[in-house]
Formats: C-alpha cells, sequence, structure tokens
C-alpha cells in the first residue's frame, strides 16, 4: 500500500491538485470535513478521558441540562455525555476497520477480474453475485452470533458482506483502463502483471474507488450502529448504537437517550457523505463543469 | 386461612370432596360478548402446556384446555373437570370424579381415559418430572371415574391436577402414536376449556373464540381472547394505554407499573401470582473457590443490601425475599437467617476464611453472570453487586451474555462463579424448590437443575422426606428445618419476588386473581 | 423466444446461487459452537439426558454433518425448510404467514421512495443551480445519512404522544368491527409510518440518481432538438426525458432490493411488524438455526428473484439491450 501511495501523486500530481482545489471550494464538502474531524476529535478525546460509561452515577433519567448533566442520564442512572464520549470510538473504529475490509476485498477480487477477464472474471464475478444476494444485515448478524460478538467479529462480518460494490466497481475502472495507450505501452516494455495491475492501472482507478470507499465507511458505521441497536454489539462495549438499543424501551419517558446517540451517528455519516459527495465533484471533470 | 391451605397442601389425610355448587357465585351484572385484548411480551413456541413448561403457553394454554382442578386466590383446589375428588386414607391414591357434560373442542366426550392418556404424557413429556414421577398408573372403572395411584404419598398431586400443570388433552388427537413434544396438534390445539383456537400465528397473536359446548352452564362470558405479542416494552405501554389492549399481564418493570399506573381507565394488581412464586437470586457456584467456603457466601450475603435493590432499584414494587421458599406461601419460614446489611461483619467473615486484601485493597475477583433481557431484574442487580461488593474488597467483573441460549449454557455447564437468575417455585415447593437443592439434581447441562453444585445430604434427607409427608404441619416442619439449612449453608442469595403485576381495564370483572392469575380459565371475567 | 432462453439461463444461474447459499449457510451454523438440542431444550422449560437424546433424534441431529446436510438439501429441493427449533412448526410455514407482510412493506417503501425520489429529482435537474436542487441535494445526503431504526424510534416518539393519527405499532388491529375493507384500511393504516421510514433512505438514493441522470439527458442532443422545434418544456421533461431517465433508475432499484430487505429487517423490529425481519431477529436471539436458514434462503431467493424482474423490465423497457442479449 505505501508503494501505491508514493507513485499516485507522483502520476497524476496535478489533476490530485486541482481535485483538492475543487474540493475546498466544495462549503458542503468542507462543512463536513469539519463535522467530521470535530466527531473524531471528540471521539478521541472521549476514548482517553471519557471516564467509565457503565458506571451509574446519578438518579435515572434525569433530563439534559439538570444537575449537571448537560445529556441527561440514561435509564439506569449512567451519564449519556461519557457515553457519547467513549461510544463513539467502537462505532468509527468498526466502520473504518469494515471498510478497509471490505475494500481489501472488494478491489483484489475487482482488479483480478477486470484485468484478467475470461474465466477469472466469470468465477470472480459468481462469488461477488453470491454475496450480493445474500441480505447483508442478517447475514451479518448470523456471523456475530455465532462467533460471539467482539469489536474483531463484527468488523469482520460487515466487512465480509459489504465488499461485492467495490469489487464490481473496480472491476468496471479495470475493463475500461487495461485497454488505454499506456497500460498496453506499459505491457511492451515488458511490466509484469502485477506491475501493470498495482501501479499502472490501480492509481489511475483511485478516484471513484476512494469516493466509493469514503461511503463504504459511512455504510458501515451505520452497519455497527444497525448491529449494537439490535443488541448484537459487544456487550461489553459501550457504544452509540448500543445506548439507543438499551434505552429504545423507555422511549416515552426519556427521549433524550435515544435521540443523542442518534444525532451523533446521524452527524458522523452526513459529514462522511458530504465528504464523499465533494470528493466525487472534485475527480469528476464532467461535473466540474456545470 | 391456615385450616384451607392445610386442605390444600396436607389434602391426602382427609377425604376431601367439593361439589360443584360450593363455587363462589358470580359478581353482578355479568356482561356476554366482547373481546379481550391481552398484550404479553411473552411468546409461546406452541400451546400445549402438557409438554411444555412456560407463561407463554400456560396462558393460552389454561384457556383452551381445562384441568382436573382449579385453585382460588387462596390456595384452596376448586372443581372443574373434575367435580369431586378422593383422596384415599394412605395417601397412594386419589379418585377424580369428572363432570358428565364435558366435550372437547370437536365434540368428543372428555372421559377418564382422556385423564389418564394426559397424565401419562405429561409424566413422560413435561419438564417438571416431579409432578408425576410418583404415579405408577391411572385406572378408568368407568367414563367419568379416573382413579390416580401412587407409588408413595404425594402430598404435590393436587396442585400438579391444576392449571397449566395438568391439561386434559384428547386422546384421540394426541394418541396418534407420534411424538407429543413435537405433534402437530400442539400448535393446532383441541381442548375442553372455554375457549378454541381459531388463529395462532407464532410471535404475533393468537385469536381465541368462546367454545359454545363449554360444560359449565352460562360460561364463558366473552366472545374472543386475542393474545397480542408485542415485544417492544414502549409498543406495549402505548397499546394499554390508548385501549387497543386491555389486560397486561406479568408485568415487572418498575417502570412500566408505574406509568400505566397513572392511567385513569388502568386498574393495577399483584394479586394472581402467589403460585408462581417467581424469585430473582444469586446463585454462586459452591464447587469453584473461594464460593466452596460457606463463609464467602455469607459475606457476599451480609455485604448485599435487599433493601436497597427492592426500594431504590425497584422503585418499591419489588418485595424482599429471604428464602428458597416464596414468601407468600405457608411453607415460608420467617426465621430463616436475613443477612441484613452488616459491612464489618462481611469483612470479618472474609478476614477468617483466610482472605486478606491485596495492595490495592481487593481480596480476590468474581464474574457475576445475569440473564440477557429486561434489565431491572437482573443486569443492574449484577451492576450493583460490582459497586457493593467492592466495599468488601471482593472485584466483580460483570459478565454480559449476548443472548439467553448464551447464558443458559454457561449456567447449565457450571462455568460460572456467581449469576443473576430467576426461578419460579411452581405453587408447590416439590415442583419448583426441591430441584435447586437436591444433590441429586446435580445434572451438568441442565439449566435449572442444582446448577450451583450444592450438596447437603440433610437437606437432601430433609427434601425426600417432605415428598411424601402428606401431613402438613410435619411437611411444614420439614420444611422449616431445610430453610434453616440452606439459609446457614448459602449456595443462593435469594433477593426478591418478582413484582409481577396485571394492568387491566376497569371495565373488566373478575379478573384473574387465583393463585394461577392468568394461567387459569378466565370463563368467569366478563367486559362491563 | 430470445427472452426465452435469457429468463431460463437467469433462472439456472439463480438456482445454482441458491444451492451455494444453503450449502454456506448449513456449514457455517454447524461450525459454531453450542449444542441446538440444549437450546430446544432449553426452550421447552428444563430437561434431562433422556429428553436431549430424544430431541437429538426427533432434529436428526444426532447424524454426522454431512448426511444431515444431504437431508437438508434434499428437503429443500422440495420446499420443505425443515422444522423450526423453536416453535413446534415447519419453517415454510412460520415463513409463510411472515413473508406477506416483508412484501408489502418492501414494495410500499420501494414504489414511494421511487416516485417520490423521481418527484424531486426531476425538479431538482430543472434548474441544476436553483434553490430547489440545492435542497433536494441536502435532503438527500441527510435522508442516507439517518439511522433507519432511529429515524423510526422518532417518529414513534413524535406519534405516539404528540401526533397520535398513525398506529405505532404492528400490522393490524386486534379489535375490529367491519368487513373486508376495513381491515384492508387497518393494515394501509398501520403501514404509514414503517413505510416511510423506510423508504426515507432510499428516497435519498433516488433523488440524487434521478437528478444526476435527468441532468445528463437533458443535456443530450435529442433533448436539443425536441427543444428547438418547439415542443412544450413540460412535455421534453415528462415525456422524453423521463422516459430514457428511468433506466438506471430501475437498474439501481433492482440492485437495492438486498438493502431493502436488510432495512425492513430493523423497521420490522423497530415497528413491531410481524414480517421475516422480526422473525429473523427473534430467531437469532433463539439460536433457532433453521428459521435464520429458511429465512436466509428464501431472502436470498427474493434478491434473485427481483434481479431477474429487473433485468426482463430493462429489456422491456430499452429494446436495445435485447438485440445485444449480453449481460450489462
Amino acid at each position: 500500500m505505501s508503494e501505491l501511495s508514493r507513485s499516485a501523486p507522483e502520476r497524476a500530481a496535478s489533476p490530485a491538485a486541482e481535485a483538492w482545489r475543487m474540493f475546498r471550494r466544495n462549503r458542503p464538502a468542507m462543512l463536513g470535513t469539519a463535522i467530521f474531524l470535530s466527531m473524531l476529535g471528540v471521539v478521541i478525546y472521549g476514548s482517553l478521558f471519557g471516564g467509565d460509561p457503565f458506571e451509574i452515577v446519578w438518579a435515572p433519567q434525569t433530563p439534559p441540562g439538570e444537575d449537571g448533566f448537560v445529556f441527561g442520564t440514561d435509564y439506569l442512572g449512567r451519564s449519556l455525555a461519557t457515553g457519547l464520549l467513549v461510544g463513539g470510538a467502537p462505532t468509527m473504529a468498526v466502520g473504518a476497520a469494515a471498510a478497509v475490509l471490505s475494500i481489501f476485498i472488494g478491489v483484489t477480487i475487482g482488479a483480478l477480474a477486470g484485468y484478467y477477464g475470461g474465466w477469472v472474471d466469470n468465477l470472480l464475478m459468481r462469488i461477488t453475485e453470491f454475496f450480493q444476494v445474500l441480505p447483508a444485515l442478517l447475514f451479518a448478524m448470523v456471523l456475530v452470533t455465532l462467533f460471539s460478538p467482539s469489536l474483531v467479529t463484527i468488523s469482520t462480518a460487515i466487512g465480509v458482506v459489504m465488499w461485492p460494490q467495490t469489487a464490481r466497481l473496480t472491476r468496471a475502472e479495470f475493463l475500461k483502463i487495461r485497454e488505454l495507450e499506456y497500460v498496453t505501452a506499459a505491457r511492451a516494455i515488458g511490466a509484469g502483471n502485477g506491475r501493470i495491475m498495482w501501479r499502472v492501472i490501480l492509481p489511475n482507478a483511485l478516484p471513484p474507488l476512494i469516493v466509493s470507499a469514503t461511503l463504504t465507511v459511512g455504510v458501515a458505521i451505520l452497519f455497527e450502529a444497525g448491529l449494537s441497536f439490535l443488541g448484537l454489539g459487544d456487550p461489553n462495549t459501550m457504544s452509540w448504537g448500543m445506548m439507543i438499543g438499551a434505552n429504545r424501551e423507555y422511549i416515552l419517558d426519556a427521549w433524550w437517550p435515544v435521540t443523542f446517540p442518534g444525532l451523533a451517528i446521524f452527524l458522523t455519516v452526513f459529514s462522511v457523505s458530504l465528504i464523499g459527495d465533494g470528493l466525487n465533484d472534485a475527480f469528476n471533470p464532467k461535473l466540474r463543469e456545470r | 386461612m391456615s385450616i384451607t391451605r392445610r386442605k390444600l397442601l396436607g389434602s391426602a389425610a382427609a377425604a376431601t370432596a367439593v361439589s360443584a355448587g360450593l363455587l363462589p357465585l358470580p359478581s353482578l351484572a355479568q356482561r356476554r360478548g366482547g373481546t379481550l385484548v391481552i398484550a404479553s411480551s411473552q411468546v409461546p413456541r406452541h400451546l400445549n402446556p402438557a409438554v411444555q413448561s412456560g407463561i407463554a403457553t400456560g396462558v393460552p394454554g389454561t384457556q383452551i384446555f381445562a384441568s382436573p382442578l382449579k385453585f382460588d386466590g387462596d390456595w384452596n383446589p376448586q372443581p372443574y373437570l373434575a367435580e369431586s375428588w378422593e383422596t384415599a386414607p394412605d395417601g397412594l391414591s386419589v379418585t377424580l370424579n369428572l363432570v358428565k357434560n364435558a366435550t372437547f373442542h370437536d365434540g368428543q366426550p372428555v372421559t377418564s381415559e382422556d385423564v389418564a392418556f394426559s397424565i401419562g404424557v405429561i409424566r413422560d413429556n413435561h419438564p417438571f418430572k416431579s409432578m408425576f414421577a410418583p404415579v405408577e398408573r391411572v385406572d378408568t372403572p368407568d367414563p367419568h371415574t379416573a382413579i390416580i395411584r401412587l407409588s408413595q404419598p404425594h402430598p404435590a398431586l393436587l396442585l400438579a391436577l391444576s392449571s397449566a400443570l395438568c391439561v386434559i388433552i384428547p386422546k384421540h388427537v394426541y394418541g396418534d402414536g407420534q411424538d407429543l413434544k413435537t405433534h402437530p396438534a400442539n400448535s393446532a390445539p383441541v381442548g375442553s376449556g372455554p375457549f378454541k383456537l381459531v388463529e395462532f400465528k407464532p410471535g404475533e397473536q393468537i385469536r381465541l373464540k368462546r367454545y359454545d359446548g363449554f360444560f359449565i352452564e352460562g360460561r364463558p362470558y366473552l366472545d374472543e381472547i386475542v393474545i397480542r405479542i408485542i415485544k417492544d416494552p414502549s409498543a406495549l405501554l402505548i397499546a394499554m394505554e390508548n385501549g387497543d389492549a386491555d389486560m397486561y399481564p406479568y408485568m415487572a418493570s418498575s417502570q412500566q407499573i408505574k406509568r400505566l399506573g397513572k392511567a385513569e381507565h388502568l386498574a393495577i394488581t399483584d394479586r394472581g401470582y402467589a403460585a408462581i412464586g417467581p424469585i430473582n437470586w444469586l446463585a454462586f457456584n459452591t464447587a469453584k473457590p473461594p464460593l466452596d467456603d460457606k463463609r464467602v457466601r455469607q459475606a457476599i450475603g451480609y455485604a448485599t443490601d435487599r433493601n436497597f435493590i427492592t426500594k431504590a432499584l425497584m422503585r418499591g414494587f419489588a418485595k424482599p425475599q429471604r428464602s428458597p421458599i416464596i414468601e407468600s406461601s405457608p411453607f415460608f419460614n420467617p426465621k430463616i437467617p436475613a443477612y441484613d446489611l452488616d459491612l464489618d461483619k462481611a469483612n470479618a467473615l472474609l478476614d477468617e476464611a483466610g482472605h486478606k486484601r491485596g495492595s490495592d485493597g481487593m481480596r480476590f475477583s468474581l464474574t457475576c453472570d445475569y440473564i440477557p433481557g429486561p434489565a431491572e431484574q437482573q443486569k443492574s442487580v449484577a451492576e450493583y453487586l460490582k459497586s457493593q461488593l467492592k466495599k468488601i474488597g471482593i472485584d466483580v467483573q460483570v459478565r454480559a451474555a449476548p443472548d439467553f441460549p448464551t447464558w443458559a449454557k454457561r449456567v447449565s455447564t457450571h462455568d460460572f462463579d456467581m449469576t443473576m437468575d430467576i426461578v419460579f417455585n411452581w405453587g408447590d415447593p416439590v415442583i419448583g424448590v426441591h430441584r435447586t437443592y437436591l444433590s441429586s439434581n446435580i445434572k451438568k447441562g441442565v439449566i435449572w437443575s442444582n446448577t450451583q453444585s450444592y450438596a447437603n445430604p440433610k437437606v437432601d434427607e430433609l427434601l425426600n422426606a417432605a415428598a411424601v409427608e402428606t401431613d402438613f404441619a410435619k411437611r411444614k416442619a420439614l420444611y422449616d428445618q431445610f430453610q434453616m439449612i440452606v439459609g446457614d449453608d448459602l449456595p443462593i442469595y435469594w433477593i426478591n419476588s418478582l413484582p409481577y403485576h396485571t394492568a387491566y381495564d376497569r371495565k373488566i370483572q373478575n379478573p384473574p386473581v387465583s393463585i394461577w392469575g392468568p394461567m387459569q380459565s378466565m370463563d368467569d371475567l366478563s367486559m362491563g | 423466444m430470445d427472452t426465452v432462453v435469457y429468463v431460463a439461463r437467469r433462472l439456472f444461474y439463480g438456482l445454482m446461487l441458491m444451492f451455494f447459499v444453503v450449502v454456506l449457510n448449513f456449514v457455517l451454523i454447524r461450525l459454531a459452537p453450542g449444542d441446538p438440542a440444549e437450546v430446544i431444550a432449553g426452550e421447552m422449560g428444563g430437561t434431562t439426558q433422556e429428553i436431549l437424546a430424544d430431541i437429538r433424534a426427533t432434529y436428526g441431529l444426532d447424524k454426522p454433518v454431512a448426511t444431515q446436510l444431504a437431508i437438508y438439501l434434499g428437503q429443500v429441493a422440495h420446499g420443505d425448510l425443515g422444522k423450526s427449533f423453536f416453535f413446534d412448526q415447519p419453517v415454510a410455514r412460520l415463513i409463510g404467514t411472515r413473508i406477506g407482510a416483508t412484501i408489502l412493506l418492501v414494495l410500499t417503501a420501494q414504489f414511494l421512495s421511487i416516485l417520490i425520489g423521481v418527484v424531486m429529482g426531476v425538479f431538482a435537474a430543472r434548474k441544476p443551480n436553483g434553490v430547489v436542487s440545492a435542497l433536494v441535494a441536502v435532503f438527500s445526503t441527510l435522508g442516507y445519512a439517518l439511522p433507519v431504526f432511529w429515524t423510526g424510534i422518532m417518529l414513534i416518539i413524535v406519534f405516539a404522544s404528540w401526533l397520535p393519527i398513525f398506529p405505532v405499532e404492528g400490522m393490524r388491529s386486534a379489535r375490529l368491527e367491519g368487513g373486508g375493507f376495513v381491515h384492508v384500511l387497518d393494515v394501509l393504516h398501520h403501514l404509514v409510518l414503517p413505510a416511510v421510514t423506510l423508504a426515507i433512505i432510499f428516497l435519498a438514493q433516488y433523488a440524487r440518481l434521478a437528478r444526476t441522470s435527468m441532468i445528463e439527458v437533458l443535456g443530450a442532443d435529442y433533448i436539443r432538438t425536441a427543444r428547438a422545434k418547439g415542443v412544450p418544456e413540460r412535455r421534453v421533461v415528462f415525456h422524453h426525458a423521463l422516459r430514457n431517465a428511468v433506466l438506471p433508475i430501475l437498474t439501481v432499484a433492482g440492485l437495492q432490493f438486498g438493502n431493502l430487505i436488510s432495512g425492513a429487517l430493523l423497521v420490522e423490529t423497530v415497528f413491531n411488524w410481524p414480517g421475516m425481519g422480526t422473525l429473523a431477529f427473534d430467531s437469532i436471539l433463539r439460536r433457532d438455526y433453521p428459521t435464520v436458514m429458511g429465512i436466509l434462503i428464501i431472502g436470498a431467493a427474493m434478491v434473485v428473484v427481483a434481479n431477474i424482474l429487473t433485468d426482463l423490465g430493462y429489456r422491456l423497457a430499452d429494446p436495445r439491450i435485447r438485440t445485444e442479449g449480453g449481460r450489462r
């Protein structure tokens, strides 16, 4: 991966700079970046100094703002502020890990299929299709329950169900690029398949993949939240989704323990998708004209 | 009170016959018709209580099936399918005289053959082995007389003949040779109770309709009972509040009790749960050091504040419980040690047991499991224990389980230090209490057996004697002694009885408040 | 004729896929730790070793895994999905009581989101730099980022106490007087909140897609020609352009079907909707593996069928593809 990142900007130095310029001028995208960075800051701070989110500190269901609890307390009297601070880390970590995993699988399979074509393509696309027809959330739930929930199993389960989209996209890009002149040229000077795939084609296929990766992070976060909400998260790790799930039965008496974690998830995913949109616009010259 | 209880519980000696005429008169102005919508969060697997224990099957099951006896609110047996009964002086047989006009929902008459068949099925298939274990055979001298022959006196028999514990199932339907545990008719039951099944949508809804051929004249009053399964507690509350549902039994969360108590059109009662006897407790793995030392268990008992748990955590709705026998039972012994909060004594006991505090102030650490689900009775208490036992130098690791089977697996394979648990008394100690303390019932892999690995020969002896003692006073003396011993050994720290409540619409007359509550025929219930 | 061959081929692939779905799930679930017999016995309310042995025999759990797989495959081929560990009923029958509710929810949400999404997209595309367009862009991003279960809960809070005009739970009123039409209305009344909740996420995607493809189509030569010829703008947009812009939406709609089912699982749980999602969730928590497997299989089959139908619709809508005959 490090080789890749070294060669990519080299080759696409000016388009990347151009894209960054576009991105910076895109106000929603910059707003997304700002939100995301502040959420990230809060989450990092929280996981270092947040305290014990399971500790019962005050009367149950203290409304927000009362008795010094900015976000109030939950049904057991645990501070929601602490929960919000600490609960973001697993959500984001799982989101990121799952996204990395799904992108890794997706890019590998898509690249091999698109580059080699023929029976390799056929076989790999069948496998992709196979994973695409499985109802993703249900399959992830089964995986998590079978192998007992922990951050690792949850990330794996989400990664395993999410990669087909990336694989299809990568394959399409590879199919397109492998016929281009500079690829033929590289082949002519004797570059091996591996070199052509990872050092010639991949860097040029990166823009749409980066956009898709950004969106994948968003989806993965929603996935993690959904699993924890259903009570299939790691029971010993406080997460935003888990806070919603645990307090759900008390929504008639207390709206805040469900509302705030939901807002936190929403803001994170929202910021990520704003960034994704911004990147999309920045990389896509066609849209740039408008 | 004690006399009537004795009538039930020590019934074998006195040959008691109660005729149908002694039934309490129905209250005035019972209206015919109407639909009762019961909200429930419990999902029944099927509707045949003969092979399935539990509330979820018991509530619809007792409307569909009739049993030989009913019980009133004061532990007195009442005639139902049996219009009278008689226990032989030697306690080795009970004769049931069946009503003559009872029919199953398919029109076939209910006969002694069906009674004999049903008792055999329950003995062989129901998880509560002790209910009919002493039954050798059931004789059927005529279609309306069944004589239950016992190998030993069995004081719990009359209770075991009531409610969901002994539903009479038709031999001509269930006796076709198929395995009863998986019989197709379990989900399409044919009973002789006041209501017949019209719709069973698993996990969603059960619709029962008045059976016009029901053997009690003029009953039931209702046209329909709908049991609506709503797993989300707030949705369930909304349904009760806006009148979509009329009754919500087995409500144990203080938040729900409090909230529904505020609704003007609803009444709340905690009656109807005497027989089920639900106890919330902390169980110790007595085979595992340091919990194999009773001083350690006692120290934990002294360090835990039962009153705080019931008053603060459960907002005063739950009652403290300090005995293996539910405190509302006639067999409860109030002399059992209570282990009132005493941290000094707890610390002294731990010192005496040789567990010195380390440099961090901790002596040792223990895990504590709990049943996943409604947090108030289990998880909250486990977390309270964690903070409370820290005070006496015990580091408690609360171990969450993602789902019920995971918890059950840990506990039944004895892979735990301490666990929170909820276990029911089921009316008679023989049925619901003995299983937890008999050393012969230490069965790995079996949940709600003696998973504490508790073994005390004296306790075994007392319980085995109480199982065949038909004299109420003598039997009570045996249980008194038993409670004093387990109270001292403390294989379990009993915390509270589950605050089961029923919320019901005020227009309902005769809500189910017998000892079996909603798990008994609601033929006398009416709407307005 | 060509189409028939095509459908036959797709069906064959679909069946192959289903075969692997069955095998994979079976192997996965049998690999899992834990003894199903204990789970079943636990559900019965306690147990003994004899009961355990009895249950193993009844459910065929005493046979080797390979034998169990072979038996299961044979059963599935005959439409028998085995027997639920929890409910004393065949899985196929259980799913049968639930599948209608899920299809109703999913199709309603799909219809709502496409309809509203396309309308929004079209309006946005007419003035790509206008206020409406910006609003649609923001709204579609918002909708996409909302955790669907949270949206549902928020709606419940609003409609349970503040604005009690829609039922927040279930699919039918328990107590209802009147004939068949009243029941239909009752179900529709219950359907509003879950369908809207589910539609919101997908609405965002369709609006975005409709906007992009409308912008693209509206810039095409033949549209310019039509405009030049003096065809009224309304007719240009809705007659000429929309027809072509709908094709990519149709494709995505087909591909979204799997995600819709995932979303439905959460929405059903929130609203106590008696569909396959709630059954799946409860069954997972109960370790009722036959039911979970059955739902996975039926869910996958629904996606396969939806994909085939989408392809067919696509071929019917765009005759060019028929002559090419290939896959996209």
